[in-house]
Parts: C-alpha cells; sequence; structure tokens
C-alpha cells in the first residue's frame, strides 16, 4: 500500500550533503532493471508505435489519401512495401498514417471515460445513499448490453464522426472505471487516515480529492492499460462495420473492411490488423506490468 | 446488486454514515430471491426503457428507410400508421411494453416477420457455433491458466503468456480474415465464408436445430462433414476469444492459490501434487473463472456479432448488425432483450456459483 497521505518533504533519511548524491544514479538504474519484463516490453513497443504515428504525421511515402499512386492490387514489394488496394493507394503510406488516428483516438476516449468514471465512482461511493444507488443501478444497465453492439448502436443513432466514436466508446467503457474507483474509495473510506483528515476539518470532498481518491486510483491506471487495449479494438470495429470516423480517411478498421471485398489480396487487410494488433498488445503488456508491480510490492 | 433498494433508517449524528446497508439486509432466503429478482426485472427493465429512448427519440425518423424515395405524403404516413409510429412517443412506449409482457416483439421492418420469430429461427445457429467455441475455449483456457500457473517462471509459462496476450489483442474480424485468406483462398484447405453450408447443399431434416447432430441423425454423412467444414474457422476465431480471458485469471487464481499456506500444509501432509493442485489450489482458484466463463458465454451468445458477419453465420449476431444497419428498431429491442435477459441469467448464475463454490460469500 502506498502512504496514506503524501507529504510533500525532502526524503528524511537522506543526510544534506555530497553523502546524499552518490547513490542517485545506480539507484535509477536498478529502478529500471526491476521493473516486470511485460511493463517495459509494454513502453517499449509504445514508444515504438509513437514514434511511427510521428513520424506518419510529417512523412509518408506516398499521399495516404491519394488513390491511383500505383496501379490497384500491387503485391508487396518494389515502390509500395505493403502493396496498393483496390484503389491503387499504398497501403504502407495509409497504415503509417492511421496509427496516428487509431492511436490517439483510443488515449483521448480512455482519458475521458477514467475520469467521467472516477469522479461518478468517487461520489457513489464516498456518499452513498441514493446517488449511488442510482449511479450503480445506471451501471448495471450499462453492462446488460452487449459493449460492441451498444457502441454501434449509439454511434449509428448519433451519427459516425470523430466526435462521435469518441464520446460512445468513452460511455460504453465508463462502467469499469465506475466500480473499481467506487469498491476502492468505499474500502478505504473507514480506514484511520480517513478519519484523521476528517477531524483534521477537512470537507467532504477535500478528503476524498486529496486522501481517497490518490489512495485508490493504482488500480484504475493498470485497467485503463488494459481497457486501453479493448477501446482500440472496439473503434477499429466500428470502422470496420462503416460507421467509424469520416470515410476516407486512414483508420486501420476501415483499410481492413476495404481488404474484404479482394480476398485475393490479403495485404490491404494484413497490415492495418497488424498495427491494432500491436498497440493493443502493447497496452496489454503495460497494464499486465503495472499489475505485476502492484503484487510485488 | 445487494446494496441497495432498502432504504435503511439514518444513523443517529453521532455515528457517521458508513455502515453499509448490505449488513441489514432480511435474512430469509426467499427474501432475499424476491430482491434479487426485482433488482433483475429492474435491471431488464432499464436495457429495454433505454433502447427504446435511443431507437424511438434519438434516433432519425425510419420512415425515409422504409418508403420508396419520392413517395407522397399520403404513402408516408399510410407506412407510419401501419407501424404504429404516428402517436405520441408516451403511447408508443406503452404500447411496447404492453406487448412485451405478452411475448410480442413486434414486427421487423426489414423482414416483415415477428421479431420473436426471426431470433428463434436464427438461435440454433449461433448456438451450434457458440457451443463448440465455449467448450474448446473453457477447457483450453482452463488447462493453459493452470499449467502456467504450476510452471510459473518456466518457459512454458512465458509462451502461454505471450499467446494469451496476442489472442487478447487480436481484433477477431481481423483474425477470420486473416485465417480465410490463408486456410480458404491460399491453401484452399477449408470452405469461403458462405454461412452453415455450402450452396446446393442438402439441408437436414430438422430435429435438434444442430446441422451437424441432424445430418448425422440422419445418416446423411457427407452433410455432416461439410456442416463441420463450415464451422471450423468462426469456431476457432471465438474459441481464440474466449479462452484468453479465462487463462488470465485462472493463471492468476492458481498462482495465489499455490503460494497459500493452506497448499504448503497440504503439501507437508504429504497429499499427492496433483490431489493439492485440483481438491486445493484450483477449486480456491475457481471463482474469477466461473465469473470469466459467465463473461465467455455472454459473449458466444450475443457479442459475437463480428465474427458471424465476417462468416456469413446467418445467427443472432449477424441479425443484430443488420438491424444496426438497416435501422430496425424492433429487430434491434428484440435483441438488445434477448442479450439483457441472457446477461441477468448469466449474473444470477455467477451469484449461485459463488456462493456454493465460497461458503464465505453465503452471508
Amino acid at each position: 500500500m502506498t502512504a496514506p497521505t503524501p507529504i510533500p518533504a525532502a526524503d528524511p533519511v537522506a543526510p544534506p550533503g555530497p553523502a546524499a548524491d552518490i547513490p542517485a544514479a545506480p539507484a535509477r538504474k536498478r529502478r529500471l532493471a526491476g521493473q516486470p519484463i511485460t511493463l517495459l516490453l509494454g513502453c517499449a513497443l509504445m514508444v515504438l508505435l509513437v514514434v511511427t504515428a510521428a513520424v506518419g504525421q510529417i512523412w509518408t511515402p506516398f499521399d495516404p489519401e491519394a488513390p491511383g499512386v500505383g496501379l490497384p492490387f500491387l503485391e508487396p514489394g518494389g515502390d509500395h512495401w505493403f502493396g496498393t488496394d483496390q484503389a491503387g493507394s499504398d497501403v504502407f503510406s495509409k497504415t503509417l498514417a492511421a496509427t496516428w488516428t487509431d492511436l490517439w483516438l483510443t488515449v483521448v476516449a480512455v482519458a475521458i471515460a477514467f475520469v467521467v468514471g472516477s469522479v461518478l465512482g468517487a461520489v457513489a461511493g464516498y456518499w452513498g445513499g441514493w446517488a449511488d444507488a442510482v449511479i450503480m443501478r445506471g451501471t448495471e444497465i450499462l453492462q446488460s448490453f452487449p459493449a460492441l453492439l451498444l457502441a454501434l448502436l449509439l454511434v449509428t443513432t448519433l451519427g459516425s464522426g470523430l466526435i462521435n466514436v469518441i464520446v460512445v466508446v468513452a460511455f460504453v467503457g465508463l462502467p469499469g472505471y465506475l466500480r473499481l474507483l467506487r469498491a476502492e474509495v468505499r474500502a478505504r473510506k473507514s480506514w484511520e487516515f480517513t478519519d484523521a483528515a476528517i477531524l483534521a476539518g477537512n470537507s467532504g470532498p477535500r478528503v476524498l480529492a486529496r486522501h481517497l481518491v490518490p489512495n485508490g486510483i493504482m488500480p484504475l491506471i493498470s485497467y485503463a492499460a488494459v481497457n486501453a487495449a479493448w477501446v482500440a479494438i472496439v473503434v477499429s470495429s466500428l470502422g470496420f462495420v462503416g460507421v467509424g470516423i469520416e470515410p476516407g480517411s486512414p483508420e486501420w478498421g476501415s483499410m481492413i473492411a476495404g481488404g474484404r471485398t479482394s480476398p485475393d489480396s490479403y495485404w490491404i487487410s494484413l497490415f492495418p490488423g497488424l498495427g491494432i494488433l500491436l498497440l493493443a498488445t502493447a497496452f496489454y503488456l503495460i497494464g499486465d506490468g503495472l499489475t505485476d508491480r502492484e503484487d510485488h510490492r | 446488486m445487494a446494496d441497495s433498494g432498502v432504504v435503511v433508517p439514518a444513523p443517529p449524528a453521532a455515528a457517521r454514515p458508513r455502515e453499509r446497508s448490505r449488513g441489514r439486509l432480511p435474512r430469509g432466503a426467499l427474501l432475499m430471491a424476491a430482491r434479487k429478482l426485482g433488482g433483475a426485472l429492474l435491471v431488464v427493465w432499464g436495457v429495454v426503457t433505454f433502447t427504446f429512448v435511443v431507437a424511438r427519440v434519438v434516433a432519425p425518423d425510419p420512415i425515409g428507410l422504409l418508403v420508396p424515395p419520392g413517395a407522397t405524403q399520403e404513402a408516408q404516413d399510410a407506412v407510419r400508421a401501419d407501424l404504429g409510429l404516428d402517436s405520441s412517443v408516451a403511447e408508443q412506449y406503452v404500447i411496447y411494453l404492453r406487448d412485451l409482457i405478452t411475448g410480442d416483439l413486434g414486427t421487423s421492418f426489414g423482414t416483415g416477420r415477428a421479431v420473436t420469430d426471426d431470433l428463434m429461427s436464427r438461435l440454433p445457429a449461433t448456438l451450434e457455433l457458440a457451443v463448440p467455441a465455449l467448450i474448446v475455449g473453457i477447457v483450453l483456457g482452463t488447462a493453459l491458466g493452470v499449467i502456467s500457473a504450476v510452471r510459473r517462471g518456466r518457459l512454458l509459462d512465458h509462451a502461454i503468456r505471450i499467446v494469451t496476450v496476442i489472442a487478447l489483442a487480436m481484433p477477431q474480424f481481423w483474425l477470420g480474415l486473416v485465417l480465410l485468406s490463408l486456410f480458404y483462398v491460399q491453401l484452399g484447405w477449408l470452405p469461403g465464408p458462405l454461412g452453415r453450408l455450402p450452396v446446393g447443399a442438402q439441408i437436414p431434416p430438422e430435429v435438434t436445430g444442430s446441422y451437424v447432430i441432424d445430418a448425422v441423425i440422419a445418416g446423411q454423412w457427407e452433410t455432416a462433414r461439410q456442416a463441420i467444414d463450415q464451422l471450423i474457422l468462426p469456431c476457432a476465431v471465438l474459441a481464440c476469444g474466449i479462452f484468453a480471458p479465462i487463462t488470465r485469471v485462472a493463471r492468476s487464481g492458481m498462482v495465489e492459490a499455490l503460494r497459500s499456506e493452506y497448499v504448503r500444509t497440504a503439501h507437508a501432509y504429504g497429499f499427492g501434487r496433483s490431489t493439492v493442485y485440483r481438491g486445493h489450489a484450483l477449486r480456491n482458484a475457481l471463482l474469477p473463472v466461473i465469473t470469466m466463463i459467465a463473461g465467455g458465454v455472454a459473449f458466444a451468445f450475443t457479442g459475437a456479432v463480428l465474427v458471424e458477419g465476417v462468416f456469413g453465420w446467418p445467427g443472432i449476431g449477424q441479425y443484430a448488425l443488420t438491424a444496426v444497419e438497416q435501422s430496425d428498431f424492433p429487430a434491434l429491442q428484440g435483441f438488445v432483450l434477448y442479450a439483457a435477459i441472457i446477461y441477468v441469467v448469466l449474473y444470477a448464475l455467477v451469484d449461485l456459483a459463488h456462493s456454493l463454490a465460497d461458503p464465505r460469500t453465503r452471508s
């Protein structure tokens, strides 16, 4: 468990003077080496993907959205490393450009779900009563839908587009965060540090925001990483069905759907799918690694 | 589910309001069951109402999709009246609920048939796909999880964990397309995504609803073989989505159990390894596995929308997908109700299984 109250003060054990500086460098090295291998692998993969996404924003061998940069259905090789699709677009350029889209869609949707879910979960867990009852019933109802179908239904109803996809995916992913933080807050509400904080004259919201939530947030972070993998898959599923972000802009799911009609040209679907696989794997590894680290403490 | 509904009298001001209402639950098992049933009905009602609001209030008017382009206002009004869409939303809601109670889910805009009939006619296809996938997924998932935990830190454990993460991170629709491209297009070993039987194959006389079993009963061996060939790929894809989460929870549950003192004690008493693993550790690691299996069942019965879509499998998932694409609200609402009932029943079964497996949860 982490310390109940974070005190922003210097390390009390370290004596002042030159002696304190010496262990700094090896300690940092050991910190990296002591991390679970899954976390390191996941982070490395994520850095690679972020760099790829950034590169795809600055440079692609061909214009990713332009049709007819080559003949249609060219096999991988030559000028077109991943081949060309049915419209003669360059699959490599498109896959590269789509990395950015899928990555930031996922991150933004997870961030929204994380924040909104935490606030609702904290309120439900701390105050209980009718707010808790209403929020939990709503969560149960939401979780009684098949998640992907709920997302499909909502995006179809609201209309496709970037904002709608983000909002819907965040909404569908909300219950996990809500339940987790609610449980954490409920469990810690009866601990002594909470009593101490209240007796010190802190208001309810302040105790919640400064003590209960920071202490219960770690499981949510591991969950967020695992959930991000799921979100990445849902975002691409929406694109695959054709209700994702505006058609034409490069996105892995819709690229895979493009290859469906021409099964002989496996490369149209294969490479964007590998992109999703890598992104989701990176998130899973990070989530697993964070959980492992918590378990070791 | 158990911590709401009953209004607990406010505690005296001196006591901080942190007592949980859980402790004041009526003791009688019958009351408990009634409360659970009430909660479940409330959830189903909530799901139905939410879908109704989304489909009839938020969604655009479906009439444009149902009449030929350029239809006159009179023709549009006639279709509207025919579908019961001419009354107010509140009236429609009341009628919808009333019909629902009598088991009438309305008529699909897309097929023109009763939604109940549509769902019933598609259920066998979904079951034929879901049952074998679930069997494979559950057995494989539990076995791999246990092996991984017993061999923790060894090469086999790492290999299983990598396979599991990849299986989880793989979009199912993409895996389906890749397998089709490999085994159908490139190698030609398995048939294409044409549903349950190839075109022109003889459909066996219906007994159980499963083409494979019905064909065997009728002695149509060729048809049975064809039906199995059609099943292999979608079944493999679905099983891939089911085994991975089970492996993860089985592994972590087993790892925890194997570290525990009761397992050490059992070893010290001299019980054999398999007795300790199966009788002591696995039994304790089973609870999260049961929950995850329920998730797998729900997924196979309702969530396999894209797997059915990719393989042209004429099941309930594909029906729902088509309903979404065509704004076929009665069909969609029927599917959502079906899914909600499955979820609620599964949650209840998980609760029951927990109280059977773990006496501590019975209080």
